[in-house]
């Protein structure tokens, strides 16, 4: 993804939805451009970074993924800290992952930032011949939640980076604006300008392992 | 085009919409069950694995340099068969002997067989000897075979037994782990046991791999895999706090920066270090996870950290959590190699004791955050002879039992009397009863004083280097590869 030049912010991202989704697929393809059919079961934490331009600031993101298997949100509180934006994926071809939603909406709640960016992703968009869940049902929904929505196609790439954009912008405008407290955004700094403070960096190797 | 990944997940670049990495290896083959999209037997496929079948270097490997000479591979094994025909003699009497063989590597012709003695399992078959095969038939629960199907390519995927989607080495994995689901319904499935079992059955068939899933998920890593995961939050605590000792840099390191010992252990610990040692390392580490228990685990984790954070020149390249997480991912090779870390984790300091006390007052804190345990698991088994005592076994049920058998033409009565297990599936079972005269080994070992007839040698023996070498191979039992 080129050569990571210095920073302003640094936005942790969460990836969440029940196992099978395609949350390590849309890390891999956000961060590495890679897909794998056979991507390994997510056991623990994994995570990946990458900066954009939003604006003409620079954003690292960093995107966390973990297992989505019922048994192990007993173990997500750490992975919730600081995170200031997630995207909640289900299978737009298995509606029980649909309909699941509502208790990751909650566990996020439950966990995670009251400020937190969310938005709600239809993964599997490329397999529209079996899908269960209609744009427009799952649209209204994310629309009464207050959530951002988007389909998204990890395999094909479509909209994956859209779906990413639009969180980190959506992050940057809640911060710029100063409608969350420094204090309950850890990674987050609302000053402009780089400097030696731990949380503004100038890093020159490359932000992706290869 | 293949990517190497920390531990042994192999990524690559996937420019086509693929259905099935089968697909990319047997093109002219319909990805469909059965053994014809196997990988063995296929002309057309140019793939290379390696000696432990993982394709494209997907595992790491670290070079033929630390290859054991095959005359102590022999001698190796020779002992094993014999340790593993008495095997409750050895537990009781020998143990401490046993236990430094498998600090030495079990020999890969064996390792299946000793893994399933070790843990108990081969025990557990024998006293419930039709189990399997009543879980085996049973449908189970829709919904953990749901999430089990989904799991069953994602395991090793870039091993030669489970490339193939609906092949031999998915099915198997399925077929223990639906029934470890029927066995313990409560229970149900955690995802971590998936490579668990993959591990196993890489080395026995599937009804041994159940039960060898099962003595890890009851014996040996109770809670583990239970709902609510509090066994192994617990015991990335005992982790950390026995870090304190062994490396206070890093521990201060990881306390400072709050990073919690559940971002980093949870693989390692839930998966036995299996996704990430090199495969080599693995093998190692898990012949003395059977042998000794979890302390094993835990003293992998402390090496693991200390050569990654246990120094100031090391903490330079982490400032935040983040890159500390990072390079916990990334663990230098040097540090995962087989001889380095088979050495670093015996002679680390941490015993049974440590953990178990350090396990008490962690308890204790747990207690009083989060209040009583609601998956109270059974007191785990600090390894093979723990377990024995437990529940000790009879003669019959560690007497092999074997399912090929070799025919050979007539043997002579002083013949007979040479016959004695031979290596891997082709063991003749050892008659008390009188009715046939024993069968004649046709590979005599080397501890056998003088070799069969020559008619008999010629027809059986081909190869010549064979004979002269049990000439010249001594039986001391000094054995310095390590």
């Amino acid at each position: 993804m080129g050569t990571d030049l210095a920073y302003n912010f640094v936005f942790k991202v969460v990836l969440i939805g029940e196992s099978g989704v395609g949350k390590s697929n849309l890390l891999s393809r956000f961060t590495k451009n890679e897909f794998n059919h056979d991507s390994r079961t997510t056991i623990g934490v994994e995570f990946s970074t990458r900066s954009i331009q939003v604006d003409n600031i620079t954003i690292k993101a960093q995107i966390w993924d973990t297992a989505g298997l019922e048994r192990y949100r007993a173990i997500t509180s750490a992975y919730y800290r600081g995170a200031v934006g997630a995207l909640l994926v289900y299978d737009i071809t298995k509606h029980l992952t649909y309909e699941n939603v509502e208790r990751w909406l909650k566990e996020l709640y439950d966990h995670a930032d009251p400020h937190i960016v969310v938005m709600l992703v239809g993964n599997k968009s490329d397999l529209g011949n079996v899908r269960t869940v209609p744009t427009e049902e799952a649209k209204d929904f994310a629309e009464a939640k207050g959530l951002l929505f988007m389909e998204t196609s990890a395999l094909e790439s479509t909209n994956v980076e859209s779906a990413f954009l639009e969180v980190l912008t959506e992050i940057h405008k809640k911060v710029a604006s100063k409608e969350v407290t420094r204090g309950s955004i850890s990674a987050v700094t609302l000053g402009q300008t780089l400097g030696p403070t731990s949380e503004f960096k100038e890093e020159r190797q490359s932000c992706c392992k290869s | 085009m293949a990517k190497l990944q920390s531990g042994n997940g192999v990524q690559w670049k996937d420019n086509k919409s693929q259905r099935g990495t089968v697909e990319n290896l047997a093109e002219h083959e319909s990805s469909s069950l059965g053994s014809n999209t196997e990988l063995n037997g296929f002309a057309n496929t140019d793939i290379q694995t390696d000696r432990y079948g993982f394709i494209g270097g997907a595992q790491q490997s670290a070079g033929e340099n630390d290859d054991i000479p095959p005359d102590v591979l022999r001698q190796r094994e020779a002992k094993w068969l014999d340790m593993l025909n008495s095997w409750d003699k050895w537990m009781a009497k020998k143990h401490k002997k046993v236990k430094v063989r498998c600090q030495k590597g079990i020999p890969p012709s064996l390792r299946g067989r000793a893994w399933l003695y070790l843990s108990g399992g081969k025990v557990k078959k024998e006293q419930n000897q039709s189990k399997f095969q009543e879980l085996d038939s049973q449908p189970g629960d829709a919904k953990w075979l749901d999430v089990i199907e989904k799991d069953l390519h994602r395991q090793f995927p870039f091993h030669e037994m489970f490339v193939a989607r609906g092949g031999h080495g998915q099915q198997d994995l399925f077929r223990v782990l639906k029934a470890y689901t029927l066995h313990r319904p409560e229970e149900g499935y955690c995802q971590a046991q998936a490579p668990i079992a993959a591990v196993l059955l890489m080395h026995m068939p599937a009804e041994d791999a159940f039960w060898g899933l099962v003595q890890i998920c009851e014996k040996y890593l109770p809670g583990y895999y239970s709902a609510g995961l509090e066994a192994i939050q617990l015991d990335g605590e005992i982790l950390f706090a026995l870090l304190k000792r062994v490396s206070p840099v890093a521990h201060r390191h990881l306390k400072k920066h709050k990073i919690d010992p559940i971002l980093y252990m949870t693989e390692w610990f839930m998966c036995a270090f299996s996704r990430t040692l090199p495969w080599a390392s693995v093998l190692r580490v898990w012949d003395m996870f059977f042998c000794e228990g979890v302390k094993i685990i835990f003293r992998v984790g402390l090496v693991l950290l200390k050569c990654m954070l246990g120094s100031q020149e090391k903490l330079k390249a982490c400032q935040g959590q983040y890159e500390t997480m990072e390079l916990l991912r990334s663990i230098e090779p040097r540090y995962m190699h087989e001889t380095f870390l088979v050495q670093e984790v015996i002679e680390l300091p941490v015993s049974e004791r440590d953990i178990e006390k350090e396990h008490l007052s962690q308890l204790r804190r747990w207690k009083e955050t989060h209040g009583e345990l609601h998956c109270k698991s059974p007191p785990r088994m600090h390894g093979a002879k723990a377990i024995m005592a437990a529940e000790p076994p009879s003669r019959q049920d560690l007497k092999q039992n074997p399912t090929i058998i070799v025919e050979v033409p007539q043997a002579t009565e002083s013949q007979a009397e040479k016959g004695k297990k031979v290596k891997k599936s082709k063991t003749e079972k050892k008659k008390d009863t009188n009715n046939t005269s024993p069968p004649l080994n046709p590979y005599p070992l080397p501890s056998d004083p003088t070799l069969p007839s020559d008619n008999l040698s010629q027809h059986l023996q081909k190869d010549a280097p064979l004979q002269s070498s049990s000439q010249s191979l001594s039986s001391a039992e000094h054995d310095t590869y390590l």
